[in-house]
């Protein structure tokens, strides 16, 4: 049983109610106190208090501590709440109220990246069909000249931060969102929901707040971990219906703007998931042909 | 008599005579008749007693025979839990070196007739191999309709690991064909993943997804270019990276990095069979296909797949929409309008209107003063279709209109026509300020049209409300207020706002703020203090150039970035040039004109300043030259018009008057509100003697210079 972990869970029932002691003795603490159902909902419901953001705060603090922790299963548990603590922070900027605990935390997400990326973009090649590959042959000669790298950048350079500003803003939130889509298969689907939720929120406004601008930087990564939720796991309900919601929100909203990236990645989502969810369209091929039913 | 293996009823000669088991009658029966074919070509290349120990070997394989009959019969049933305990009884790892021999053994090419060549009599029939291989099926089959998707999946592995042992290669057409043994082993293969992903294994699933597609299984290639389009997705959304098998890396710089990468392959390999005829068009591709680059910014390439596609597949209207989108997300927005304009072209009278494209040929339009005229037709065709628009939409192409019209008017070379067009412009913005007081663009864009008019009250509201709305982006907003409380001649509210802003904006904004505070503290002059902003504007350039150690190939700005850059440091060369021919230090000011044309030659700024140094200096005619050059690079640069007419002047013959006076005039034309053109009519008419006329000239220029920004607004 790591220590950190123990210490951390420790510090954190003197912020909670109560912590289950399905948590504090489990075998393995890290795990527990990620998926464990009670402690979510507290610090959920917390971190959504009107005054949750503020630089005092020691919920705040206990998360930016533990994602300081060496135990990288501890930094799961923070990421957990990455969802959470965008959504609450981007609709409150317009209220002006102190964010200094929030943005301490996005800020040691951004830092983390930044270091573990080492001044690199993130891409992709995208491949030129002319050379053979795993999947394929090359139609007609293969020319043997060197193919040309044809990069398409996912995320670009990060600078470093230490503070936030408002033109940094989307760009800091958007790389705690992309830190977030990299441990998206251990997220428990709660959390995932939460991301979901908030996505409505943002795309839509609630009535008497505005709505938060969605630049790219912004849309991009939600559109990655809104296509997870979607399309990529299979087995919560749940999830799906909040993904959906969230999808015909972020669709209207990107007609709305009239931006045409939005436009062109939301309007896909729609359309793959009315396929998703019609299972007519759906063919399986691996039916077993009952045509020829015995019958003695 | 039904056939319970290959379920076919059967007729036979003779009823069968021995009184064994069910199941052996039905085995002899069965290997005589439905599989004549190879009963025959038994009895052709196997001698007679090889026949008869097959026969012994095939009533040995009975027990196993029975109970996959049996377990399929309770599958067939729906009895899945009694038709599992049947399967249990087969030893399936037992058989499975046997069922591997013998696919080994009999689907090997055959050399005719020769005598080496027997078949061993233990090894299986292809029959029973393809029975067994059916039972392993149907037992995960029945574990997943019981939800035991991870046992399913075991299970299911092992039919893949059977014949992949046998074929390492992959299997060639013509092997298997004529049983179901291939059929069993293609079940398989599409199941296999589908349960992985069931259990919540996406990492097996992408690797089962692979087995089936890097060797060839002589799969239909429809079912193929489904499970590679399956695998797609789950690379696209999965959210687990699962990298490549050392052995299947070693294609290079080809192999794919990374679950997107991979994935693109898949979705462009399936894009070249569509366009190949190998398979039909289908939406589900294109769809991930449109994510995984609008994702990666692949907006040029997404739109040539949206190009390739057949008529008919989309709409026509549709299509250039689709395609007026990706230009457009890729920066390229000429050609976006140029499809959009085809929208509401003549080809598409006779249809129903997209009203999606017209706004955002509207929006477009609106970016660029050039497209004015564009924007306008686009906005109206939205707004007088308005029982098929909503009301956000209405207001969206009334904002749009507005903003055309203000350009319109500002390329407009009539006067009356320019007054039409600010009219309209002020109308459309504030219509569309009933439906839609929240959006931000709109109240900048009220603010800046007003403060273009003069209207310097309600630009001043209008600015100070923008700064509220936003906090992203808030750059320009900042920059007009300062500007049009410059215009109110509240020079130090507007240095405080500039104080204010810097902190908050973004380093490029940063820049265009310098200048300006520079600029108003020339038009207070100030100009010690401007040198010193330029001084640390232009130092803040010089550090962003800067190489940094950790930034390998990747560019610090973008490109746009970059041009932005450079003009600023070119305007800030040429004020700095401004200043020092003010105050007389031609040297410093040479200086400072040829570092700005260094940047850039083709600045008609540049000229004009060398001009201007020239004009201080007396030297009339390299004066009259560098305006002249300036006016060649830009004919409409109205600085240059106004300094040649007062450089005229100055050469005070004549017939120069009358010239310097078309030159101002020209300037009028373009730019009514200059008030150094206005006030230099005023001199002309004062050395003409017209007195009375000079004074109106006069008092025109004098009210303008007390409305004037100390920078156009733009």
């Amino acid at each position: 049983m790591s220590s950190s972990a123990t210490s951390c869970i420790q510090t954190l029932s003197s912020i909670l109610s109560a912590v289950p002691s399905s948590v504090s003795s489990s075998s393995n603490p890290s795990f527990s106190l990620l998926h464990d159902p009670t402690v979510s909902a507290e610090i959920s419901s917390l971190l959504r208090h009107p005054d949750s953001g503020s630089g005092d705060n020691n919920l705040c603090r206990w998360l930016y501590d533990t994602f300081y922790s060496t135990d990288p299963e501890l930094k799961l548990v923070v990421l957990r709440y990455v969802p959470i603590i965008a959504g609450v922070y981007l609709t409150r900027i317009a209220l002006r109220k102190s964010l200094a605990g929030f943005e301490a935390i996005l800020l040691a997400l951004y830092a983390h990246e930044t270091t573990a990326r080492d001044g690199q973009p993130v891409s992709v090649n995208v491949p030129d069909l002319s050379q053979p590959s795993i999947y394929h042959d090359a139609k007609g000669s293969v020319k043997n000249k060197t193919t040309e790298l044809n990069l398409a950048v996912i995320s670009p350079t990060l600078e470093p931060h230490g503070t936030m500003r408002s033109s940094r803003r989307a760009r800091i939130v958007g790389v705690a969102l992309e830190l977030y889509y990299t441990k998206i298969s251990q997220m428990p689907a709660r959390s995932k929901v939460e991301f979901c939720e908030f996505c409505d929120i943002w795309a839509a406004g609630v009535k008497n707040e505005r709505r938060i601008p969605l630049p790219w930087e912004l849309l991009q990564p939600s559109l990655r971990i809104l296509g997870h939720c979607l399309l990529g796991s299979h087995n919560s309900k749940e999830l799906f219906e909040a993904a959906s919601s969230a999808t015909v929100s972020l669709y209207r909203r990107s007609l709305h703007d009239i931006d045409a990236k939005a436009i062109l990645a939301t309007g896909s989502l729609l359309r793959l998931e009315k396929m998703a969810s019609d299972p007519k369209l759906s063919v399986d091929h691996t039916e077993i042909d009952m045509s020829n039913v015995l019958s003695l | 008599m039904l056939c319970a293996c290959s379920g076919e009823q059967f007729k036979f000669e003779d009823a069968p005579q021995s009184p064994e088991s069910l199941a052996t009658r039905d085995f002899s029966a069965s290997g005589l008749s439905s599989r004549t074919g190879e009963w025959e070509s038994k009895l052709d290349d196997v001698q007679v007693d090889e026949a008869e120990s097959t026969l012994k070997e095939a009533l040995s394989l009975n027990y196993e025979e029975a109970r996959a009959l049996l377990g399929r019969l309770e599958y067939q049933r729906g009895n899945f839990d009694a038709a599992l305990q049947v399967f249990q009884g087969i030893d399936i790892k037992g058989l499975t070196p046997r069922m591997t021999r013998a696919i080994v053994e009999r689907t090997r090419q055959r050399k005719p007739r020769s005598k080496g060549d027997i078949i061993s009599s233990s090894v299986m029939s292809m029959h029973s191999v393809s029975l067994l291989l059916e039972a392993i099926l149907l037992k995960a089959k029945s574990l997943e309709e019981l939800g035991h998707f991870r046992d399913a999946a075991k299970e299911c592995n092992i039919i893949l690991e059977v014949v992949e042992a046998a074929f390492p290669n992959g299997m060639h057409e013509g092997i298997a064909e004529d049983c179901k043994l291939q059929e069993m082993f293609h079940k398989a293969l599409e199941l296999l993943p589908n349960l992985w992903k069931k259990a919540g294994f996406l990492s097996e699933a992408i690797t089962a997804y692979r087995r089936v597609l890097v060797k060839p299984w002589n799969l239909d290639p429809l079912r193929k270019a489904n499970v590679q389009k399956d695998l797609a997705a789950t690379l696209l959304y999965g959210g687990v990276e699962t990298s490549l098998p050392a052995h299947l890396q070693v294609w290079g710089s080809a192999t794919p990095n990374g679950n997107m990468e991979e994935a693109i392959l898949l979705l462009l390999i399936l894009m070249q069979k569509v366009a190949y005829g190998e398979i039909e068009w289908d939406a589900d591709v294109m769809d991930h296909l449109t994510f995984a680059f609008t994702v990666t910014g692949q907006f040029e390439l997404l739109a040539s797949f949206v190009e390739q596609a057949l008529p008919g597949i989309y709409e026509r209207a549709n299509r250039w929409y689709l395609l007026a989108l990706c230009y457009a997300a890729a920066g390229q927005n000429e050609v976006a309008l140029n499809l959009l304009k085809k929208v509401s072209g003549q080809s598409e009278a006779k249809h129903k209107p997209h009203i999606p494209a017209l706004l955002f040929g509207a929006k477009l339009s609106s970016q660029d003063a050039k497209h004015a005229h564009h924007g306008i037709t686009f906005a109206r065709n939205v707004i007088d279709l308005a029982d098929q628009v909503n009301e956000h939409f209405k207001g969206q192409a009334h904002k749009f209109l507005g903003v055309c019209y203000g350009n319109a008017a500002r390329i407009s070379i009539s006067d009356s026509e320019r007054a039409l067009f600010q009219k309209e412009s002020l109308a459309s913005l504030n219509s569309a300020a009933l439906n839609m007081k929240e959006d931000p663009e709109l109240v900048f864009n009220l603010s800046f049209e007003n403060a273009v008019q003069r209207n310097l009250d309600v630009a001043f509201e209008n600015a100070m409300a923008y700064s509220n709305m936003v906090s992203e982006d808030s750059g320009r907003g900042w920059r007009l207020l300062a500007l049009i409380l410059s215009a109110d001649r509240r020079f130090r509210d507007a240095e405080t706002i500039l104080e204010f802003s810097l902190d908050e904006v973004g380093s490029l904004d940063q820049l265009e703020l310098l200048r300006l505070r520079a600029v108003l503290q020339i038009a207070q002059e100030q100009p010690k203090e401007a040198i010193e902003t330029y001084r640390i504007l232009l130092s803040l350039i010089q550090a962003q150039r800067e190489p940094q150690s950790n930034n390998s190939e990747s560019a610090k700005n973008s490109d746009l970035e970059n041009v932005a850059e450079r003009k600023i440091e070119m305007a800030a060369w040429q004020d700095l040039a401004a200043i020092y021919t003010k105050v007389g230090s031609w040297r410093d000011a040479e200086i400072c004109v040829n570092k700005a044309k260094s940047v850039e030659l083709y600045s008609p700024k540049s000229w004009h300043t060398s001009g201007l140094l020239f004009e201080a200096q007396s030297l009339y005619k390299e004066a009259l030259v560098s305006f002249s050059i300036a006016l060649s690079i830009e004919p409409d640069y109205v600085p240059s018009i106004v300094s040649t007419a007062i450089v005229l002047i100055q050469l005070g013959s004549q017939s120069s008057l009358p010239i310097a006076r078309s030159f101002l005039m020209n300037a009028l034309r373009l730019e009514p509100t200059n008030h150094d053109a206005w006030m230099n009519l005023g001199l002309i008419s004062k050395l003409e003697g017209s007195l009375e006329q000079a004074a109106e000239y006069f008092q025109a220029a004098y009210e303008l210079e007390m409305s004037a920004p100390v920078e156009a607004f733009k």
